[in-house]
């Protein structure tokens, strides 16, 4: 995978790229908004990492500059200011999603993996830890052995996966894997959930669940 | 000091002082001048009665007093009476012959009263010249003088005690009079003391000024809006720098990871990486923390628009920023969260809801159970989160929404979290309150949000 990062700060550019290298990507570094906005032109990259506030064209121009072209290239925006304003107008010239400065970088790369993962066409294999699922055929596999899912289960797996490291609201995952109209309780979800967590119990994965709220699925860290 | 008060009550009370004083001395004046009249014409009246007792014998001046007649003029209740009868010649015809008839008036049948000194006390005289036939004759009637003093005195200590009375009254108006005409500045002075120390609108848009203090309320209000320049300055300069800090603290950081993340890192190294990241999430907080603080500034809040919106939603995009630090410290963090509808700065809530939720965290124990939860009630949203860790004994409870104030020195906290929340339920005038848990364990935040 490839990632271009636009970023000005010398020392945050060199960690970001250390970090998604040994995340096993590609990284090249650019410290002016112009000249991304013209690399975006000629050069294939999976996903940008946009600093708002860069040189020349600032990262929201980068990004507007670049859905006027037509692409839809993942962008994730990096900002130091957390203001509202910034994070809507981020989202409305196109950045698919947007991080707060200082961030961890186990966030980030979740972030960056979980964009990529979407922009993926829907034929992609998704994989995290010992899981793997193809969209396609819509068969999972743990540590290499099928798994048998539902296919309510399957749609709850597909959508925790792509929001990995992501908390999602019960609400938030009915609405996501039913069509409009329809209703299920939120019990139901719980139920779902629990027997996919006997399901993919061996792959290296927790979904974690926030009391009252929701659930987040992700790695679990080999130290903890 | 100088007092406006005192030197109001100087320049009106002194010479209203001095005015009664001369008015006083005119009151005894117009009351002593008749009565010594009276008692004046009296003594001449004696001195014709005197002269009736006159008559010529032969060219000779002869006065007929018998005994008794003479005891009647002599006896006064009060005073000792003397009289002399004089001719021409200087030679005395009747009564005390040390009688000092001194001067006689110029004319003919007129009187004279005069005050002399016989057998050692004062006396008053009336001298008489008048004709007995073709001879001039003198006579004079004098007395001592203590039933004109007695009448005198009475008139003093009545002129006193008007006096004493009036003044009084008269300091007393004065004094109510200043005390009234000050009155607006006191309003001013309290309007400015009830102030807190971060409310730096004018004084004039709130309130009527009085003509005289235009000028100085101007004054005040122009050095207002410079201190609002300025706070807003320092406010703005400590949001830039708290910006700035960022990105240098997220390159710091995201280096200081990548070491830990190194698999061939030494153990030293290690626990130094590990101790590194401790104090740059520290030093993350707290510049998040003085960007909070610089946002909640009242000043700040009026500017902003205030809007209604669905504080679930709030609260719920908060949750992601919570899970990692609650299962480090594998704390059992639960929601309960109803359709809640406030109005406020979304903004600003957002960093109340974080505060709350963060200090329950970080202060209390490992496995302990923190819960958040909104719902509607009535005109407003109540927000509340709920922990079972040591609890704030009633007496902290004040104590623990004061600047860097910390409770609890153990723990790594600036101490500024709750003064963000403190302030921010300020601009809002939403109520805090803290409360302590189910069978006095732990403790509940609430804050009661206003819906418009």
């Amino acid at each position: 995978m490839h990632v271009l990062l636009v970023e000005d700060d010398v020392v945050l550019a060199d960690g970001i790229s250390r970090v998604l290298r040994a995340s096993g990507m590609v990284v090249d570094v650019l410290g002016n908004g112009s000249e991304a906005d013209s690399v975006l032109q000629r050069a294939q990259v999976s996903i940008v990492v946009l600093d708002i506030g860069i040189p020349g064209l600032d990262g929201f121009e980068v990004v507007r500059r670049l859905r006027q072209r037509g692409s839809n290239l993942p962008v994730l925006l990096l900002t130091a200011r957390d203001a509202v304003h910034d994070r809507v107008h981020g989202l409305e010239v196109g950045a698919d999603d947007y991080l707060v400065k200082p961030f961890a970088t186990a966030e980030l790369v979740a972030r960056v993996k979980a964009l990529l993962r979407r922009s993926g066409s829907a034929n992609t294999e998704l994989q995290l830890g010992g899981l793997t699922v193809d969209p396609f055929s819509k068969r999972a596999r743990v540590n290499g052995k099928s798994i048998e899912l539902s296919a309510r289960e399957w749609a709850v797996l597909e959508y925790l996966l792509h929001q990995a490291s992501r908390v999602v609201s019960k609400q938030q995952i009915i609405d996501a894997i039913l069509p409009w109209g329809e209703e299920l309780t939120l019990n139901a979800v719980e139920v779902y959930v629990s027997r996919l967590r006997m399901k993919i119990a061996n792959a290296g994965i927790v979904i974690r669940t926030i009391r009252g709220f929701g659930y987040m699925l992700e790695e679990s860290k080999p130290d903890a | 000091m100088r007092s406006i008060r005192l030197t109001l009550l100087k320049w009106l009370i002194l010479p209203l002082l001095a005015i009664n004083l001369l008015g006083g001395g005119l009151m005894y004046q117009l009351a002593w001048v008749p009565t010594q009249a009276a008692f004046d014409s009296n003594l001449s009246n004696e001195a014709w009665a005197l002269f009736s007792r006159l008559h010529l014998r032969e060219r000779e001046v002869e006065i007929e007093l018998p005994q008794q007649a003479e005891e009647m003029l002599r006896v006064d209740r009060f005073d000792a009476v003397y009289f002399v009868v004089k001719n021409s010649a200087g030679k005395v015809i009747a009564g005390d012959k040390d009688f000092p008839l001194l001067s006689v008036p110029e004319q003919f049948d007129n009187t004279l009263t005069y005050k002399h000194v016989m057998r050692g006390s004062p006396i008053r005289v009336a001298a008489l010249k008048t004709m007995i036939g073709s001879q001039p004759i003198f006579l004079g009637v004098a007395e001592t003088l203590r039933k004109r003093e007695e009448a005198r005195s009475a008139i003093i200590i009545k002129v006193v005690l008007l006096q004493i009375f009036l003044n009084l009254l008269l300091i007393t108006v004065v004094w109510f009079a200043v005390g009234k005409g000050l009155n607006p500045l006191k309003q001013i002075r309290q309007t400015l003391n009830a102030r807190s120390h971060e409310d730096l609108s004018t004084v004039s848009e709130k309130r009527d000024v009085a003509a005289e203090l235009q000028p100085v309320i101007e004054a005040i209000d122009g050095l207002l809006s410079r201190a609002q320049v300025g706070a807003k300055a320092k406010q703005d300069f400590l949001a830039d720098v708290a910006h700035q800090l960022r990105t240098p603290l997220a390159g710091l950081k995201t280096q200081v990871e990548w070491l830990q993340q190194k698999r061939d890192i030494d153990q030293d190294a290690g626990e130094s990486c590990r101790l590194m990241m401790s104090s740059i999430d520290r030093m993350i907080r707290q510049t998040n923390q003085l960007l909070a603080l610089a946002r909640a500034e009242p000043n700040d809040f009026e500017q902003r628009k205030l809007e209604t919106f669905e504080l679930d939603k709030l609260v719920g995009e908060s949750v992601q920023h919570f899970v990692q630090e609650a299962a480090r410290k594998s704390i059992d963090l639960g929601f309960e969260l109803h359709p809640t509808r406030v109005t406020g700065d979304r903004f600003l809530l957002r960093d109340l809801i974080d505060n709350l939720i963060d200090n329950a965290i970080r202060y209390s124990p490992p496995s302990s159970v923190v819960t958040v939860s909104c719902y509607q009630s009535n005109a407003s949203g109540i927000f509340s989160v709920e922990d079972n860790g040591p609890g704030i004994p009633p007496a902290d409870r004040e104590k623990a929404f004061s600047r860097f104030q910390r409770l609890d020195t153990s723990s790594a906290g600036s101490g500024l979290g709750l003064a963000i929340v403190r302030d921010i339920a300020r601009d809002h005038d939403a109520q805090l309150g803290i409360m302590s848990g189910p069978e006095g364990r732990g403790t509940i935040f609430t804050v009661q949000i206003p819906l418009r």
